[in-house]
């Protein structure tokens, strides 16, 4: 405990460092726990951010190259993951409602044709910015099936409140049914 | 004594009539985005108040305190008059009219771009020429805090710096070389194609300088309020401060610190690696540091008090403490907002907890508690100390300045738990309207009531607030006691010269600047494939 | 001054090296672990190898995915029309709007002497050019079809079709009756259906916002505007980019549908 008449300046002055420096190496502890934890969830669960940079012209996303209309949607990989293709623009994304089979690595790449978006999917911890300029790509796995929303979370004009988007998560079995008859699917009307 | 009485007045009050005017559009954006009011029929009205909310409390309101205490500052602890007071009048008058530029473009609908810009949606140039002649004010009071100091330090050579002024130049210093991320985007990215000289514009490179000003811009807005916990509200209760050097050593690894770790707020960014993103999150967990090392230091410093008052036992001492006394009530209810806040912001400094939040409004509510609660009611506290001394009257009215700061604690928390709450849920920040009627958004809709409420709490306690000051302009006119600061239990008598000055600080804070930052901007600047073509908003261009 | 600014930054001065040392240490931690560490524990092809591992993570742009899966052609023309802020602005307007005037003459059966229809076309007046511009390029490529507009185009210049719809954005709109003014909107034209991801209609056909690309609606014939919002409903007309029109009308009841078209419609 604090003296706090000490009877010798010095005395006094030397304990309070003391207590100082023993609080200032458990706030260290404490800073170097939270990053061994960062760490360690990195190196074991293999979370990481987006962490590619590629870039993609907004302007002639629908002309050519991967996000043409055409391209958007689940696709299944020939090592059996699924890749979904998505843009965000002013005021939806495409496809609207995104279909994919729960218990399956699954890669999402997505850009935007106009100005920043964002997207996060509720329920999960799947959560990226999408800007003009770059592809976004995160990778993920659900593990069950069941329905989420998928609404914008950054501004992006007067229409942005209306900009949410579905998420299906199917069974594989299902999932396998509905892609034997095309190369990319989505659950748009 | 503080000789310019009229300047700091000024600032402080243009600081809190805007605050007040923010604070009634923060409460409408909450009512009419609530199920208690259908959904409005212009969502622009709505993103129009969120963007004059933004900019008005996130850069006119805290520069101005800033400015206002910093000036109040220098005479105070260096018994000198303030040298280049013209100066100081031309920085409140770019800030006037900056402010003016600023808001009419937005009120009109032309720049509902929000307050962090948005680039590529571009708005009418005269918004972001305001915000820009509001930074350029703000570097004056900069430039004068130096100047001032270094005027001291002339002519007491060796002397120990008083502990609020190093503070406060700390904070000054920090500003200054913080505030140049969003001056280059504006000025060299945003303004050139409001005005119509470029049509492109890398908005990855926008967002990465944003983040350059975005972060540490709350280390600026808490300087004043670690200032009143250092030298005002030990002096306040009785006490002494535990520690000098402490103190010092703090402030300097916030100006260390604060900086170089924006990129927090792009972890979920494409344009820039997962490296930087690392690197951005060990210094944030850093940053943690020096708050830390104030909250002990604090609670020892008022556990001194409470001591001095005859205080007993390993925590009967909480007893003896003046509860009754304004500063003591805002320190605990700051200390008790930064506490829950601060474990808040561990999440989203984390790397990978963050996905869960990001852009949520949790991420609203962590800065409304951070900003709002904890550093806005030591800005309440800094002006209920400092208003006898400036208007030579009593203040009369405790008992009502209490009710203020309990209303003031108890919104903060009504309105900002349930925003971390729906963030966890996955609603998203800043939308006109919701549709608590679909499935899973029920749970938002009681949520968001709660939150309504207690804004309308804030208002009140506002309007009291301003009501407290204003009433003190007609108090009794009194003498009041010389102004001090704090005593430590030892005070320095000499110190070491980098606790004496900040050259070694703000020589490691660019050096980390260009370490952390350096390469992710050079990169871009040279990329030039991600030029994307301007979006205007309010009207085709 | 000069002796003292050489003692702190000194060897000798503990706080110098200190500070300064703890603070190099924990970039090199960091970067360490950042750059080399965390990368190289990724499970991905691009991250192996130490160079390939510090360039991942320095965020060294190169495309990754897109060469693997080739993409799934379209299979029916879709627009490939380029929109930018500045594609029809820059010198030669005047010339333009001559051009254009010459070229309007085998318009003006349909679309009016003046670009104000009689009959249930499209009002072109005042038209936005990128909007008039971008139809016409579409029924060129037949992204968008019509049997009466294909052959009208064909045979047309690039220039011509600029001319042309610099031509007609520099008339004089005829005046609205109410999208941008007086009447105010009402449910679904202007609150939408956020979960239906329906955006306010204002939001991009002005009124709100203005979209590059996105024509103005009012006043606009309602036999045109009910014919073309159903065509996006159900798909047959998906010449807007990326389905942005067609994202919002698929989700439109037929009653909302007849309700917006009341709205633009021309009330005289």
């Amino acid at each position: 405990m604090v003296q706090a008449s000490p009877a010798d300046p010095h005395d006094s002055a030397a304990l309070t460092a003391r207590i100082e420096k023993r609080w200032a190496l458990m706030v260290v502890s404490i800073v170097a726990l939270l990053v061994a934890m960062v760490i360690f969830t990195g190196l074991h669960w293999a979370m990481m951010p987006p962490s590619r940079v590629e870039t993609a012209d907004p302007t002639t996303l629908h002309v050519s190259g991967e996000f043409v209309e055409s391209n958007l949607g689940s696709s299944v990989e020939a090592d059996g993951s699924v890749t979904v293709r998505m843009i965000g623009q002013q005021y939806s994304f495409t496809p609207q409602c995104i279909v994919v089979p729960a218990q399956t690595p699954i890669t999402f790449r997505a850009t935007s044709a106009d100005v920043v978006h964002g997207m996060l999917i509720t329920g999960t911890n799947i959560n990226s910015m999408i800007e003009p300029g770059y592809i976004s790509t995160f990778k993920t796995e659900f593990d069950k099936p069941g329905n989420h929303l998928m609404p914008c979370h950054e501004f992006c004009g007067v229409g942005h409140e209306a900009m949410w988007a579905n998420v299906k998560v199917v069974d594989k079995g299902t999932f396998s049914k509905m892609a034997a008859d095309t190369r990319r699917l989505t659950c748009d009307l | 004594m503080i000789s310019n009485k009229r300047l700091v007045l000024a600032h402080f009050w243009l600081a809190f009539a805007i605050f007040g005017l923010a604070v009634l559009l923060g409460e409408w954006q909450m009512f009419i985005r609530s199920p208690l009011h259908g959904w409005i029929h212009n969502p622009d009205l709505y993103y129009r108040s969120v963007t004059a909310h933004g900019t008005v409390m996130g850069y006119v309101f805290p520069t101005l305190i800033a400015m206002g205490f910093g000036y109040a500052i220098a005479e105070l602890s260096l018994n000198q008059p303030l040298i280049g007071r013209r100066w100081a009048w031309a920085g409140y008058a770019l800030i006037i009219v900056g402010s003016i530029s600023a808001v009419i473009p937005v009120a009109m609908g032309l720049d509902s771009v929000l307050y962090t810009f948005y680039p590529p949606m571009i708005g009418n140039a005269f918004y972001y020429i305001g915000v820009v002649l509001v930074v350029v004010g703000s570097w004056i009071w900069v430039a004068l805090m130096g100047i001032n100091l270094h005027a001291w330090k002339r002519a007491h050579p060796g002397a120990p710096v008083p502990l609020a002024m190093f503070a406060n130049v700390a904070g000054a210093y920090l500003w200054g070389w913080t505030a140049i991320g969003a001056a280059l985007e504006l000025l060299f990215q945003i303004l050139p194609v409001a005005l119509g000289l470029s049509h492109t514009i890398n908005a990855g490179l926008s967002r990465v300088l944003f983040s350059w000003t975005l972060h540490a811009i709350v280390y600026f807005w808490l300087m004043p309020a670690y200032i009143a916990f250092y030298t005002i509200v030990p002096r306040a209760i009785g006490g002494r401060l535990y520690s000098d050097t402490m103190a010092r050593i703090s402030f300097v690894l916030f100006l260390v610190f604060a900086m170089p770790i924006g990129i927090h707020h792009l972890f979920a960014d494409p344009q820039i690696g997962s490296g930087f993103k690392f690197v951005h999150s060990v210094f944030t967990a850093m940053v943690s540091v020096p708050t830390l090392l104030t909250v002990f230091t604090i609670c020892a410093s008022v556990e001194i008090a409470a001591r001095l008052r005859g205080g007993k036992g390993a925590f009967g001492w909480l007893k003896a403490l003046p509860w009754d006394n304004p500063q003591m009530l805002a320190l605990t209810f700051s200390f008790v907002m930064l506490g829950f806040g601060g474990a808040g912001g561990l999440i989203n400094m984390s790397y990978q907890l963050d996905s869960t939040i990001h852009n949520t409004q949790w991420v609203t509510g962590h800065f409304h508690l951070i900003f709002g609660g904890a550093i806005v009611i030591m800005y309440f506290a800094i002006a209920y100390d400092l208003w006898p001394h400036l208007t030579g009257r009593a203040m009369q009215d405790l008992r009502l300045i209490r009710t203020q700061l309990w209303l003031w604690f108890i919104g903060m928390i009504v309105t900002t738990f349930p925003w971390h709450y729906v963030g966890i849920l996955g609603m998203p920040r800043r939308m006109a309207y919701y549709d608590y009627t679909a499935p899973g958004m029920s749970a938002e809709g009681v949520a968001v009531v709660m939150s309504a409420v207690g804004g309308a709490l804030l208002v009140l306690s506002a309007l009291l607030f301003l009501t407290i000051l204003y009433r003190n302009h007609s108090a009794n006119r009194v003498e009041p006691a010389p102004f001090t600061f704090s005593q430590a239990i030892h005070e320095p008598t000499s110190l070491p010269l980098a606790l004496n000055g900040l050259g070694l600080w703000v020589g490691l804070m660019i050096a980390l600047t260009i370490t952390n930052y350096g390469y992710p901007i050079l990169q871009l600047i040279g990329l030039h494939d991600a030029d994307v073509p301007a979006v205007y908003s309010g009207g085709q261009q | 001054m000069n002796d003292k600014r050489s003692r702190l930054v000194s060897l000798r001065n503990p706080w110098f090296t200190t500070s300064v040392g703890a603070t190099l240490a924990l970039f090199l931690f960091s970067a360490f672990v950042g750059f080399i560490w965390l990368p190289s524990a990724q499970d991905d092809a691009l991250f192996k190898g130490l160079l390939n591992a510090i360039c991942g993570a320095a965020g060294i742009p190169r495309t990754w995915l897109s060469e693997t899966n080739p993409p799934v052609a379209p299979k029916v023309p879709l627009s490939t029309v380029i929109l930018t802020p500045e594609m029809l602005s820059g010198p030669g307007m005047r010339e333009s709007v001559g051009r254009g005037a010459t070229l309007a003459l085998r318009c003006t059966m349909c679309h009016g002497a003046r670009g104000v229809s009689a009959a249930n076309t499209p009002n072109l007046a005042g038209q936005y050019s990128p909007s008039i511009y971008k139809e016409l390029r579409d029924f060129q490529t037949g992204a968008r079809t019509s049997a009466i507009m294909a052959p009208m185009v064909v045979g047309l210049s690039d220039q011509d079709l600029r001319d042309l719809s610099i031509y007609y954005a520099s008339l004089p709109r005829e005046p609205s009756p109410g999208a941008d003014d007086a009447s105010p909107a009402l449910g679904i034209v202007a609150t939408g259906s956020p979960m239906r991801n329906i955006a306010p209609c204002g939001s991009c056909h002005g009124s709100l916002a203005n979209k590059l690309g996105a024509p103005w609606l009012s006043p606009q014939p309602r036999a045109y505007l009910k014919s073309q919002l159903e065509a996006f409903a159900n798909g047959t007309r998906h010449n807007d980019v990326s389905g942005q029109m067609r994202n919002v009308a698929r989700h439109m009841t037929q009653d909302e549908i007849n309700a917006s078209v009341d709205y633009y419609a021309e009330k005289r």
